[in-house]
Formats: C-alpha cells, sequence, structure tokens
C-alpha cells in the first residue's frame, strides 16, 4: 500500500466520523422533522453505495447492467432464509452478500469473453430471466409475484410518557442510517484499496485495451472476477438491508431494472472510475430529485431528465470532471504557484 | 398480441404434446402463426434502433419512449379526429420524423463523438422526459384504439384463427422494412449512409454531408419507431410506460443479429417472437414467463457465440 492510501483511509474516516453525528444534530436542530431528514440522508447513503459498487465493476471495463439481479438475489436471500429458519436477523445480511457474489461469479464467469453492449445486454438478460425465475419459484418459498414480508432489522420499543410518537420512527431511522453507513464505508474501503494497490493499473490497462493487457501479464478472468465479486458482495447485502427497511420483498421491485439505470447513471453523473465521484454523485442526484419533487409535485421527473441531458453535454466527465478542469485553469492563471 | 387459449388442465410445467394430439397439433400451429405476426413490429422497431445505432453510431435509449409517442399521437388523433390508425400513419411518421431532427439537433450531435456511456447518459436523459411529459399529458393509464372497426374481424383457416389486426401489422411492417432495405441497397441517400456508417471521414472526404445524413438517419430511426407505436396502439394498450420495455427488446434483438447486421434483423426477431409465441402457449402460465423466455434466448446466444467465436 502506498502512503495515499493511509491518507485517503484517514480522511475517509474522518468524513464517516463526521457523517455518524449527523442524525442527532439533525434532531437536535428539526425535532419531528428530522424523521423524514434521516431518510433522506439514508437514500442517498444507498444510492451511493449502489453507485460505487457498480464503479468498481465499471473500473475493469465491464458495464454491467445486472446490478439489479444482486441486488434481488440479496433481498430475497434474506428473505427466504429467515421465512424458512429461525437464524438471527443479522446472518441474512451475510448470507445475501454471499449468494450475490455466487451469482456474480458464475455470471462473470460465463460473460468473460463479452464487451462493451454485448456484455451489457448479455447481463440485463441474466438480471431478467433470475427476476422470472423468482417469479416461478414455489409460492411457498418466494411468494411468487405478491413476494414476501421481512421482518424489519430493528424494532425500537416505545416507553410511553418518556418519549413522542415520532421519535419512534427516528429512532427505527436512526439505526438504519449507521447500517447503510457501514455499508458505505465498506464501499469505500474496497475501492480505495483498488486505486492504491497494482489492481489499479490492472484494471484500467484491461479497460483500456483487454488484448494489451494480456501481453502485459494480467490475467483478465482473474481481475474482473474479483471485481465482479467485490460489487456484487456490496450490492447483495445493501439489497438485503435494503429489503429489512421497506418490510417486503417482490420480484417485480427488487429486480427492478431502474436499480441497474440508478447504479450506472450515478456515476456518470458524478464522475466514473474514482472513489469521490460515485458518493458525489449520489448526493447531487439525490438533492436535484428532493428539490424538484418538493417544487413540482407533477412530472418533476422532467426537471430530472433535463438535469441528466444538460450534464452529459456541459459536464462530460460529471461533476469531479468539473473540478478537476477547474483546478487546471486556476493553475495556468498563476504558474509560478 | 393476445394471449392465445391457453390449456389449463396440467398444472405443472410440461408441455400438454402428450395430452391431445390434434388440440396440441392446432394450438402449436396458432402459436407459430402468432409467433411470425409479431415479429414483424419487433423488426420495424428494431430495425430503426439499428439505423441510429449502425448508420450515426449512437447508442439511443430513448428508442422506446419515440415509439411510445408514435403511440399516443396516433391515439390522440384517432380522439380529435376519428382518423383510422391506418390514416395516421402517414402523419404520426412525419411528426416523428420531425421529433426525431429536434431531438438530435438539441442533444445528441453534440455527443457523437462522447463516450459510450455517456451517450447512454444522455438519451436515457431524454427518455426520462418525453416518458414524464406524455405521463403528465395524458396520464398513467393505459390507451387504446379499440374502437377502429376491423378489431374484431379475423379469419379462420381449419381451427386456426388469424385477426385482422395482427395480419394488418405484420403486413405493414414487412412492407416498411422493405422500403428500408431498398433505400438502404438501391438510392443514393441509401448509399450514402451506408458509406457514413463504415468510414465517416472517408465519406466526408468524397463530399458526402455528414450531418445531413446523420440527420436524415435519426429522423427515419425515429419515424419508424413512431410507425410501429402507432401499430401497438391497436394491438396492445399502451401506457406512457411502455417504452423501456421495447428499447430493452429491441436493443436485444439488434445485439442478437449483431451490430451493423441489418438483415440479421429479421431473423432475430422472428425466433424471439417465435419463442415467446410458444412458450406463452404451450406452457402453463407462459404469459408471465414470456420476457424470460425472450431473454434467455439472447443470453443464450450471446454466450455461445462468445464462446465458439473467442470473443465479441
Amino acid at each position: 500500500m502506498k502512503q495515499g492510501f493511509w491518507r485517503d483511509l484517514f480522511l475517509a474516516l474522518l468524513i464517516f466520523i463526521a457523517l455518524a453525528f449527523l442524525p442527532t444534530g439533525l434532531r437536535q436542530f428539526f425535532g419531528k422533522a428530522s424523521v423524514s431528514y434521516v431518510s433522506l440522508a439514508i437514500a442517498a447513503l444507498s444510492l451511493a453505495t449502489l453507485a460505487l459498487s457498480w464503479d468498481i465493476l465499471v473500473r475493469t471495463g465491464q458495464l454491467s447492467l445486472a446490478h439489479a439481479a444482486f441486488y434481488g438475489a440479496g433481498a430475497y436471500s434474506t428473505a427466504i432464509l429467515l421465512k424458512l429458519t429461525s437464524a438471527p436477523l443479522w446472518l441474512g445480511t451475510l448470507v445475501a452478500g454471499l449468494v450475490a457474489v455466487l451469482l456474480a461469479l458464475a455470471l462473470g464467469w460465463v460473460t468473460l469473453r463479452l464487451h462493451g453492449i454485448y456484455f451489457a445486454i448479455a447481463t440485463l438478460s441474466f438480471s431478467e430471466v433470475l427476476k422470472a425465475v423468482v417469479h416461478k419459484l414455489p409460492t411457498a418459498i418466494a411468494g411468487g409475484a405478491a413476494g414476501i414480508n421481512v421482518e424489519p432489522l430493528f424494532r425500537p420499543t416505545f416507553i410511553a410518557g418518556q418519549m413522542e410518537r415520532w421519535e419512534i420512527a427516528y429512532l427505527r431511522n436512526e439505526r438504519y442510517f449507521y447500517v447503510f453507513l457501514a455499508l458505505l464505508a465498506l464501499a469505500v474501503i474496497l475501492s480505495l484499496i483498488i486505486q492504491h494497490s497494482r489492481l489499479r493499473y490492472a484494471f484500467s490497462a484491461l479497460r483500456t485495451n483487454e488484448a494489451v493487457a494480456r501481453v502485459m501479464g494480467i490475467q483478465p478472468a482473474r481481475y474482473k472476477l474479483l471485481a465482479f465479486v467485490m460489487s456484487s458482495w456490496v450490492v447483495g447485502m445493501l439489497g438485503a438491508v435494503s429489503a429489512h427497511r421497506l418490510g417486503s420483498v417482490n420480484p417485480d421491485e427488487s429486480f427492478s431494472v431502474f436499480v441497474t439505470v440508478l447504479a450506472l447513471v450515478t456515476p456518470i453523473f458524478g464522475g466514473l472510475y474514482s472513489t469521490l465521484g460515485p458518493i458525489i454523485g449520489a448526493l447531487g442526484l439525490s438533492s436535484v430529485e428532493e428539490l424538484l419533487k418538493r417544487s413540482f409535485s407533477d412530472g418533476y421527473l422532467i426537471g430530472y431528465g433535463i438535469v441528466l441531458v444538460l450534464s452529459v453535454l456541459f459536464m462530460p466527465k460529471g461533476i469531479l470532471g468539473l473540478f478537476t478542469q477547474f483546478r487546471k485553469h486556476l493553475n495556468k492563471e498563476e504558474p509560478s504557484s | 398480441m393476445k394471449a392465445s387459449p391457453r390449456n389449463n388442465s396440467l398444472s405443472l410445467g410440461v408441455f400438454i404434446l402428450d395430452y391431445d394430439p390434434m388440440l396440441s397439433t392446432t394450438l402449436i400451429l396458432q402459436a407459430l402463426i402468432s409467433g411470425i405476426l409479431a415479429s414483424g413490429l419487433y423488426a420495424l422497431v428494431s430495425v430503426g434502433l439499428a439505423l441510429a445505432i449502425g448508420v450515426i453510431g449512437i447508442v439511443n435509449f430513448a428508442h422506446g419512449e419515440l415509439f411510445m409517442v408514435g403511440a399516443f399521437l396516433a391515439y390522440q388523433l384517432f380522439v380529435y379526429f376519428g382518423f383510422d390508425p391506418l390514416v395516421s400513419l402517414l402523419p404520426v411518421a412525419l411528426m416523428l420524423f420531425i421529433l426525431g431532427i429536434i431531438v438530435y439537433q438539441s442533444s445528441i450531435r453534440f455527443v457523437l463523438k462522447a463516450p459510450e456511456l455517456n451517450q447512454m447518459l444522455l438519451t436515457f436523459g431524454v427518455s426520462i422526459i418525453l416518458q414524464n411529459l406524455a405521463l403528465l399529458i395524458w396520464g398513467g393509464d393505459p390507451r387504446s384504439i379499440s374502437q377502429v372497426p376491423y378489431r374484431s374481424f379475423g379469419f379462420q383457416l381449419g381451427d386456426i384463427s388469424i385477426g385482422a389486426v395482427p395480419l394488418i401489422s405484420f403486413s405493414i411492417s414487412v412492407l416498411l422494412v422493405g422500403l428500408l432495405y431498398y433505400l438502404l441497397l438501391k438510392t443514393s441517400l441509401g448509399k450514402a449512409m451506408r458509406a457514413v456508417a463504415q468510414n465517416r471521414t472517408g465519406a466526408a472526404l468524397v463530399g458526402l454531408e455528414v450531418n445531413r445524413i446523420y440527420l436524415i438517419a435519426f429522423g427515419l430511426s425515429a419515424a419508424l419507431a413512431g410507425l410501429g407505436g402507432v401499430m401497438i396502439a391497436v394491438i396492445q394498450s399502451p401506457s406512457p410506460t411502455v417504452g423501456f420495455a421495447f428499447t430493452l427488446k429491441a436493443f436485444a434483438i439488434v445485439v442478437l443479429a449483431g451490430l451493423g447486421n441489418i438483415r440479421g434483423i429479421l431473423w432475430a426477431s422472428l425466433l424471439v417472437a417465435l419463442a415467446e409465441s410458444l412458450v406463452a402457449t404451450l406452457v402453463p402460465d407462459g404469459d408471465a414467463i414470456r420476457n424470460a423466455v425472450f431473454f434467455a434466448i439472447i443470453f443464450a446466444v450471446l454466450i455461445f457465440r462468445s464462446r465458439r467465436e473467442g470473443g465479441m
């Protein structure tokens, strides 16, 4: 590990520690309204985790449209495990990560020789087929089209007289906030390890030109599968935790193609092939969406579409690219410094 | 694309071939014919997308939304003026051509040389805009032009019934795809398009106006999508969210055919439409897994081809 790794890890740690105080801070300032603010923060964390994990995979040049499959598989793993056995709640999420990894290994292995749009369509097809398979599993196991109810991870107890009604919702949200924060931290650590080790060169060589990478002694299979494993592990657990929070899973929502779409739109918006880019993208997109939702109740998504179009036209390298451009511009102005 | 009569005496996923030979032969024939008829529309929509990908090199995620806009324009023309969908074909094609030109001029021409991912994000933005505009205007309910006189027509060939609507839609699709082939192969515009598709710089060097050809190709691609939309407005009851599924399917068909291979689209459409229709008919509760079959075939073909040819 290079020096840069420990510096970045330290910075990330500081940011995460600061974030850990966010729910309490919001509660102090906004009281009852903090419940929905913490919900928003959770949505942003979840989007950031999804985006960062997708970015890890695309760093090897694999434009995956299968993230809905890993997300849904994770959600269903925990749901089915807890329905059929009396396993402890936390085990479901761990198993979900494992199931997603196994699926990813299988998918990654058969699609090794596919590239670009062919790879994209194959992974998309995989996701759609998996959705149908879950749909057709015996109802006693997967609940068919209606899905299964999932127990929440947390049930804060209400103490009459000592707390108000909304505080229950707040406490629940607060705990989920920490779980989602931990998942994002995991994704960040994985991403930093890649960015600050030799993996980074292997990944970008594979992305730029696989034939040349092979000549340089990089085994495509090993690194592509490694990226698949890291990415799907995080997404599988994310799917599981989200299922606990939502309280139910069903094929159409858990395997919704929009999970995949969000997973790819966010990093492009923020800046690809970096740790910070997808996170900034998630922050940006979830704030834009929330602002638009508040200003126009109907058709606010039109504004969302316009933001996407404008961002591609005017900042093709994402928000992060805008910053680097700005810094270069500054450096040009003052060559002496 | 109405569901064909389905045998419900078997509850397991077993083909009914061993049940009643007469009935199952009829069913299979019926499914084959519905599949062939459905393939026309798939080919029409996919050929439009292939034009955008092949000539312009743009991965257009808004293709299905152009298709949806075509469907709703036909619906609106029917409601306002009582236009029969057959009459609407021409005006809708024109309007979609213009819409395509607007989309191209306002956004797509700026990302021609951008990375594929950025093009996808841009056209995805366009698709969100179109879909939500349609939701604002028409609401989320499915709409259909069901009052056309020939909707209930059909004729019987023995035990097999063929509806007028699927037959007409198939014939028109085949005609349109044929016209496109003629355009590409025999006319100077088509030759110019193929030249630009092969080598942009070379085409510009011999004096072709590349940007104008892109513009026309994209307009044409949008018009083809719109024409498909007119037909879906009679065949099904589309809602403003119908587009995305068709984008995915058209993409899958184009990829199955192989990028740039427009002739392969006919075979690819036929293959997936037949498979869909056979499964929907022969497998109990097959309608639910229709989409899965579609994607399973594409997955299998892609994997098989990549193993055989050593990479794509």
